[in-house]
């Protein structure tokens, strides 16, 4: 998956603990991000996003000054961003509160530095679509923006349903998605007795996709489960 | 209020049997102290037999010796008035001397029904003549006018039993009027008690027949509600006591696990170190997951954690929180095995959705933590009619029987008031316990046929 694009996204890491500060911006740091900004209160928080106007912020809710969900009511008002509470409120009614005020995404202290980038890149991913999204798979590549798949030199378009379960496959890519999500992602809230609808648009898309479709590598079957793509580079 | 029917019921019992003790005791004393008395001596009979003693002899009447005795002993006397005359041709030597010698047609109407001067007289026809007994004055009294009109005595016994309907009733009414004021002093008093028990603030006007009782009432409701808000309050200090600590944990925990994390993957410690950091990161993951688990124990403990509760698919929780489990398995150590029947897509129940995937979570969590060296994990969901079964096993080391009766039975330290040794450690399997309890499930702990442990959670549908 080629999200180099969003290594160059600004974000702004919000948190009055200065070493969890220092810690969380070298994760990102040495993940490749290339422009962190950090704050220590709401005050410094405001001022630093009139400056660099950040395309992801990442706050904690106990401020010295202020709390996040006010914080982040004030910046959803200029501009629309991506906003991930990163705090040690770990409240059902807390994460409720968050999600409310409009949060992307709500991480509960501690943390492991590989799920949270795995978070913060998803957030990314699903705000900042790429200009050329071609996702490579073994036999096929995917574009997204044209709703097709170029395998053998060859535009196969994909119908709408095709589109969806790929997108909301592509978004957890190497990661199993259950059957439920997908039925989700194709048929809304209500999406029990979809099963063999479900499996029906698998194999059509396996079609596209695969080589051998009866024996497939990149649309793979966890079985009573769900499935996974599996791209090329990762 | 079903006790003040029942007040009523009883009272009316204990009426009526008293009504019936009271007229057996009144017929008993009436027949004792007149049907018997009268029956042994009749002033009537006394006068027949007088009579049948006189005889007429060639020297006059004469009466029986035993009968004289009689009459004598009774202070009694009599004569015999003549048929054809109306004269006195015989009498005792007891008659006054006021005793008139002759008689009228009138005079006999009225000593028959009556008196004579005051004597009370009885009759009986004797030879040739009218007996008369006389006793003293004052010794009888006799009905003069006896006579009652013949519809009144043919209804006697309907007009009987009609006054005694009539009376039964005036008496209900009568304890209606004057007890419906104390049932209606009874009720809010008997009220409170009941709002008492189930632990209710009273407040009960003071006033009427039982404000004292009131008075009572009202304060031992007082009590009890300030005992409840004292340990309701203590309640809430331990759960928030224990909320604000996991909380302050937070944020130092992050920092260990953070860069734990960091150094185990740094490619330039040798391998030996990164092992050591990869145990700190283990080991700081089982803190974070104590750490969730002692709040949510807490919480649900101290009934501080609602349930909200839908019509879920049990499947679809079970599979996404197997799914979890498997994306973040990075090393692959921890394999779960998805064996519920492909025919079984839905199993739906009534459950707090998050609850539940938590609860699962635990049992999967549980698995990991006791295999250090990885194990093979089974989840399965079956449909059993009334019960939706959720099963999560391992081929991992198990549980002896020993320690599966300790799981099973022994109190754990959250809920645990007293010292003893025996208490359960590991909150992971009370939160289990606490959902499926508030889900009016069971949890049944085992061995699995694969070798390790195996935890079944039967939750009605």
């Amino acid at each position: 998956m080629n999200d180099g694009y969003l290594l160059h996204k600004r974000i702004l890491l919000v948190d009055d603990e200065p070493e969890l500060l220092h810690m969380v911006f070298t994760i990102l740091t040495e993940y490749g991000f290339q422009n962190v900004k950090t704050a220590k209160s709401v005050k410094q928080a405001l001022e630093e996003i009139e400056k660099s106007r950040p395309e992801l912020a990442i706050l904690d809710v106990m401020l010295p000054d202020g709390n996040g969900f006010d914080l982040l009511k004030q910046l959803k008002k200029n501009d629309d961003y991506p906003v991930l509470f990163l705090t040690a409120r770990g409240e059902d009614d807390d994460k409720f509160k968050g999600f409310g005020v409009g949060a992307d995404d709500y991480i509960i202290k501690p943390f492991l530095p590989r799920e949270f980038m795995f978070r913060v890149m998803a957030i990314l991913r699903r705000s900042y679509k790429d200009e050329n999204p071609l996702v490579q798979l073994r036999d096929s590549r995917i574009d997204f923006s044209r709703a097709e798949v170029i395998k053998n030199d060859k535009h196969i378009p994909l119908t709408a349903k095709e589109y969806e379960l790929l997108s909301a496959l592509y978004r957890h890519a190497g990661r199993i998605v259950t059957i439920d999500a997908l039925c989700e992602a194709a048929w809304g809230d209500n999406p029990f007795g979809y099963e063999n609808s479900l499996m029906a648009h698998i194999r059509r898309i396996r079609e596209k996709i695969e080589l051998n479709p009866s024996q497939p590598v990149s649309l793979v079957t966890v079985r009573g489960l769900g499935y996974k793509l599996m791209t090329e580079g990762k | 209020m079903k006790s003040i029917p029942k007040l009523i019921r009883r009272f009316v019992g204990i009426m009526m049997l008293s009504i019936i003790i009271l007229v057996i005791l009144n017929v008993a004393f009436y027949w004792i102290a007149f049907v018997r008395n009268t029956s042994v001596f009749s002033p009537w009979d006394m006068a027949r037999q007088t009579a049948d003693a006189l005889q007429l002899t060639d020297k006059g009447f004469l009466l029986a010796d035993d009968m004289a005795v009689q009459i004598k002993e009774q202070d009694a006397w009599a004569v015999l008035i003549d048929d054809d005359t109306r004269e006195v041709v015989w009498h005792t030597n007891t008659m006054p001397d006021n005793i008139p010698v002759q008689y009228t047609l009138s005079d006999i109407a009225e000593l028959t029904r009556g008196y004579v001067d005051g004597y009370p007289t009885f009759t009986a026809g004797a030879p040739k003549g009218l007996l008369v007994l006389g006793y003293p004055r004052d010794s009888f009294w006799k009905h003069t006018r006896a006579s009652w009109d013949y519809d009144f005595i043919a209804d006697l016994p309907r007009n009987a039993i009609i006054i005694l309907a009539v009376n039964t009733m005036l008496i209900f009414l009568i304890y209606a009027a004057a007890n419906s004021k104390l049932l209606h002093s009874v009720k809010p008093v008997t009220n409170g008690i009941q709002d008492l028990s189930s632990g209710c603030p009273v407040c009960i006007k003071e006033e009427g027949v039982f404000a004292e009782l009131a008075e009572k009432i009202n304060k031992t409701s007082e009590i009890l509600q300030e005992q409840t808000k004292q340990l309701r309050k203590k309640e809430t200090a331990r759960a928030n006591w224990i909320a604000g600590v996991s909380h302050d944990i937070r944020t130092p925990l992050s920092m260990i696990m953070g860069y734990a994390d960091q150094l185990a993957n740094a490619n330039h410690w040798s391998e030996a170190e990164r092992k050591k950091a990869a145990v700190i990161v283990r080991q700081s993951k089982r803190m974070k997951d104590l750490i969730n688990d002692l709040n949510l124990a807490s919480r649900l403990e101290y009934d501080m954690q609602p349930l909200a509760i839908k019509r879920e698919n049990a499947v679809s929780i079970v599979r996404q929180v197997v799914v979890e489990f498997m994306n973040t398995d990075i090393t692959g150590q921890f394999p779960i095995e998805w064996r519920t029947a492909d025919t079984l897509s839905a199993c739906y129940i009534d459950a707090d959705k998050d609850l539940l995937k938590r609860a699962i979570a635990n049992l999967i969590q549980n698995s990991i933590h006791h295999n250090e060296r990885g194990c093979v994990i089974y989840a399965s969901v079956a449909d059993h009619g009334n019960t939706c079964r959720i099963c999560i096993e391992d081929n991992g080391r198990g549980v002896s029987d020993e320690q599966i009766d300790s799981l099973d039975n022994a109190p754990h330290y959250m809920a645990c008031d007293t010292n003893t040794t025996e208490q359960q450690h590991g909150l992971g399997l009370l939160i289990v316990k606490q959902i499926i309890k508030g889900h009016k499930g069971k949890v049944a702990i085992g061995h699995s046929e694969y070798g390790g442990l195996k935890t079944v959670l039967t939750i009605p549908k």
